[in-house]
């Protein structure tokens, strides 16, 4: 490579100079005799540390005694039946050749086979479905074939199945067999007798192979998804069961249970329950018929706050509340978390925040500090409540803004608002909500939740905004639906 | 000490698109060349005339065959072309022998009677076939021992496996894909599939498609290039008379072949002319210096192997239809059917272990797109694996190399067919000797 740079990169009388300067130089590292320079200079141009070659192993280690050549002999093999001669490259040691037979005429080994002589074949093969012809023709197969049933199959004529040309073969083996044996010889280590063929059996197996093996992808799919879905309805009714023998232990706790004030809770509890979450869990119906009748004259206002509190048993790890799948034992928090979670997801991450925010402004936490059941609940209703703020402030945003765009362009084409959430106790809500927007008119833009939050709101409203300042009256709306509750 | 053992055996391949023949025991054929022959008679003008003429009884025509590609790619007046194989099988013997005689005399340069023969055979040839070359290679060429074996089996041999199924892609005049099962060494007749789609037909497709957006290939021999300045060259089309028109298309075919060997490449999908539409193209420089720029059809010809519908849609190419009239199928559906065919007992491993062969598999991404096909047809109860060697040349010649494994075991010396067997009970016993 050096010397290509040098070529195509130098002049050429720089060059001329620069080798002669470097021929001295070199002249006087070239050391050793009998080596180029380009390969001394491999080694990096040094003598070698150590001397990589045993100058006493070169010599040849003892004189050979035998004389090895080799020859382009001809050889036979075993192995034939006629006497092919064939050449090879043999190794001659001293004149002599090697003797025996061709080395690889021990792998030829074929399959013993069993062959019957004419008055066998009178005695005892006869067979209607079988001629005589077939059945030389297939022993003569099996034994070219060395008992490859596939490929015999394959070549016979007329064609025959693989399990019909078996199954001649084996028993006609078996028979022979046992005629030939006399009467002292044990034939069941035989190989035939010990695992003999059953050709119904084969021929069985082999058609739910085929069944198997043509089963095509869509199938195969189908398959899979109903042994899932059994799966699964064995699992439900597994965990039904379960619970109902969990649930007849609170029933039975509950008519134990002497104090009355307590009992009522889980009542409104289940019916509200119901009501609120549309729990599809056969488990909650079986449970609330029984417990509703008997403190329902006991709840006494239609409290939009139901405390979905488990029974008060005495016992800290409670039985199982009703609830979107409650858990045995279980930490409050956690099940309060799954339970928020559960309720505010489906309303989209961006409400989720803002419900987080507006606890923060009023200074609430997030997550209370001591969960016990009412405090849960509590907590649980507040967020379900600013959900549900949330919500029917955006509904009321967009009617406005429908509002604002049909006064303009009576004409327009409104795209249709999204659903309200179902509340229906909170009926009366709602319809203070819209008696509010449509006597106000186009006065109204919506009320603003907060003082804050009015900025933010201008944002996103399209229409132009005459801004009204109603600061209070949200709050004042909450705080009156406090009291509301609070009094019963 | 290892299975093998010299005894200096030759391995000829006769293939539909190519010849390839050399020694055992090594790992690429030394000779490979077309099997075509040109066939000059070399009685010049009068030919016609005397033809004509009642009563000659000896029309001292003589017929001249040039084989191999020196002879093949010189240009000779009146020279045809002849293929030694039609639909796979050996359609003329006299256009065999010349190749036989050409590469032992001239490539190899051997003499016959030394050497034990191993040939290579389509997997679907006649017993009259195989008598027949039996018999020339006994008779005229004296050969000490021959042997017949099957060309899936040497594919299979070739890999190291015993039973396979394979997918042999060959060149050659309307021929063949086919598809066998092999299965302990012996090949399952009932269960190999045909389908008349090869290589050729993947070039005559490519040069209509070419010829249709009006590039002229021009054969070698029909242009001269001069240099005026340095680098650039002037065309000057030579015309010679009395080129026959065969020779013409061979010479023409030669050139298509080559590009459809560089550039062509298989879909990963099904082609679409849509999806297509956006492809960049691929530059390629003619022998006479045009440039052409390839773009989608390029996946549309190979995706022919896999769609063979798609013939209808190329231009001049509307009338393809099959001797025997049968559809023809994709080869993933060629290799169900197959498996299909064999016995249930055997489906699983089959599909295990499909191996691609010839040189139309050596295609860029053929074995990709044929595991990825299978795979949706198959049962899901079997595991779908495509074999292929990465060498395209070992893909090419993997028949070849599997003559050569099995004519230099130590095991296979007992098998071969002898002079003194043949003399005793004919070429029959071909049948016997090599299943």
């Amino acid at each position: 490579m050096a010397d290509a740079k040098d070529i195509l990169g130098l002049p050429k009388l720089g060059e001329r100079g620069s080798t002669e300067k470097r021929k001295t130089p070199k002249d006087a590292v070239k050391k050793p005799d009998g080596i180029h320079r380009e390969v001394y200079a491999l080694t990096g141009g040094l003598p070698p540390i150590m001397s990589t070659l045993d100058p006493v192993s070169i010599k040849k280690r003892a004189a050979p005694t035998k004389k090895i050549s080799w020859q382009w002999l001809p050889f036979s093999t075993s192995a034939r039946t006629d006497n092919l001669q064939l050449y090879h490259w043999v190794r001659i040691v001293d004149g002599s050749q090697p003797s025996g037979d061709y080395a690889f005429a021990k792998y030829n080994k074929g399959v013993d086979g069993v062959r019957y002589t004419d008055e066998e074949y009178n005695q005892l093969l006869v067979d209607p479905n079988w001629s005589r012809e077939e059945t030389d023709r297939l022993f003569d197969m099996c034994e070219q074939f060395d008992l490859r049933f596939i490929v015999i199959a394959d070549r016979f004529t007329p064609p025959r199945t693989v399990e019909e040309l078996k199954h001649r073969y084996y028993s006609a083996a078996k028979t022979i067999i046992q005629a030939r044996a006399g009467p002292n010889d044990d034939l069941s280590d035989h190989a035939l007798f010990k695992d003999s063929y059953n050709v119904n059996h084969e021929v069985d197996r082999k058609k739910a192979l085929n069944i198997i093996l043509s089963q095509s992808r869509q199938q195969d799919r189908e398959d899979a998804e109903v042994i899932a879905e059994a799966r699964r309805i064995t699992e439900a009714r597994l965990k039904a069961k379960g619970l109902e023998d969990t649930q007849v232990l609170i029933r039975d706790s509950l008519h134990v249970d002497t104090t009355p004030a307590r009992v009522p809770s889980p009542s409104p509890a289940a019916a509200g329950d119901i009501s609120f979450l549309s729990v599809p869990v056969t488990v909650a119906s079986t449970t609330s018929v029984p417990v509703t009748p008997v403190p329902k004259p006991v709840s006494a206002s239609p409290t939009p706050v139901p405390v979905p509190s488990p029974v008060p048993a005495p016992a800290p790890a409670a039985p199982t509340p009703v609830g979107p799948r409650p858990p045995r034992v279980y930490l409050r928090g956690a099940w309060l978390a799954q339970q928020i979670h559960s309720v505010v997801s489906p309303a989209g991450v961006r409400i989720a925040k803002r419900v987080d925010q507006m606890l923060e402004e009023y200074n609430v936490r997030s997550k209370p500090k001591v969960p016990t059941a009412a405090v849960c609940a509590e907590h649980l209703e507040l967020r379900r409540e600013l959900l549900n703020l949330l919500q029917l402030q955006k509904q009321v945003q967009h009617k406005e803004n429908e509002l604002a765009v049909l006064r303009e362009n009576p004409y327009a084409e409104i795209p249709p608002t999204p659903n309200t959430p179902k509340r229906s106790h909170r009926g009366l809500e709602n319809e203070r909500v819209s008696t509010r927007a449509t006597a106000a008119g186009a006065e109204f833009e919506g009320f603003p939740s907060s003082g804050e939050r009015v900025g933010k709101r201008e944002h996103k409203r399209k229409a132009p905004a005459r801004f009204q300042e109603t600061p209070t009256s949200p709050p004042y709306h909450k705080r009156a639906r406090k009291l509301k509750g609070s009094e019963s | 000490m290892h299975g093998g053992d010299e005894v200096s055996a030759i391995v000829f391949d006769l293939g539909s698109h190519s010849c390839r023949s050399g020694y055992a025991g090594e790992d690429q054929p030394k000779s490979v060349f077309p099997s075509a022959v040109g066939s000059a008679e070399s009685l010049g003008a009068n030919t016609d005339k005397e033809a004509k003429k009642p009563g000659q009884a000896e029309v001292a025509k003589v017929r001249k065959l040039y084989a191999g590609v020196q002879a093949l790619g010189y240009r000779r007046d009146h020279m045809e072309v002849l293929p030694a194989m039609k639909g796979g099988l050996v359609a003329d013997w006299d256009v065999v022998e010349s190749l036989w005689d050409h590469a032992f005399r001239d490539r190899l340069l051997i003499d016959p009677k030394e050497h034990p023969m191993l040939i290579a055979e389509p997997s679907f040839n006649t017993q009259q076939h195989r008598e027949k070359m039996v018999e020339l290679m006994f008779e005229r060429y004296d050969v000490p021992a021959l042997f017949l074996a099957k060309n899936a089996v040497l594919t299979s041999f070739a890999s190291g496996r015993a039973t396979s199924l394979v997918v042999d892609c060959g060149g050659g005049s309307v021929i063949l894909g086919s598809v066998a099962a092999v299965h302990d060494g012996y090949v399952l007749q009932k269960a190999v599939v045909r389908s008349p789609i090869g290589g050729e037909v993947l070039t005559d497709c490519l040069q209509r498609t070419l010829e249709a957006k009006g590039i002229i290939i021009r054969p070698r021999f029909s242009f001269k290039r001069k240099e005026i300045r340095l680098g650039e060259y002037e065309l000057i089309p030579l015309d010679p008379p009395n080129t026959t028109d065969s020779y013409y298309a061979y010479a023409q075919r030669a050139i298509v072949a080559d590009i459809k060997e560089s550039i062509c490449r298989v879909p990963d999908s099904a082609f679409d002319d849509s999806s297509y539409a956006n492809i960049p193209t691929t530059p390629y420089e003619l022998p006479d210096g045009q440039i052409i720029e390839v773009g989608a059809d390029r996946f549309k010809i190979s995706d022919i192997l896999f769609n063979p519908t798609i013939i209808q849609t190329i231009p001049g190419m509307e009338n393809f239809s099959t001797e025997a009239g049968t559809t023809f199928y994709g080869l993933p559906q060629m290799v169900i059917e197959s498996i299909n065919k064999c016995d249930v007992d055997l489906r699983r491993e089959l599909f295990n272990s499909v191996m691609l062969a010839g040189g139309t598999a050596a295609m860029h991404q053929m074995k990709e797109r044929l595991e990825k096909d299978l795979m949706e047809e198959a049962p899901p109860a079997a595991r779908v694996k495509v074999l292929a060697s990465g060498n395209a040349l070992e893909r090419r010649f993997s028949v070849w190399i599997g003559g050569s494994i099995l004519a230099s075991m130590g095991s296979f010396q007992q098998m071969w067919f002898s002079k003194a067997e043949y003399e005793e009970h004919g070429p029959t016993y071909v049948q016997r000797k090599c299943p």
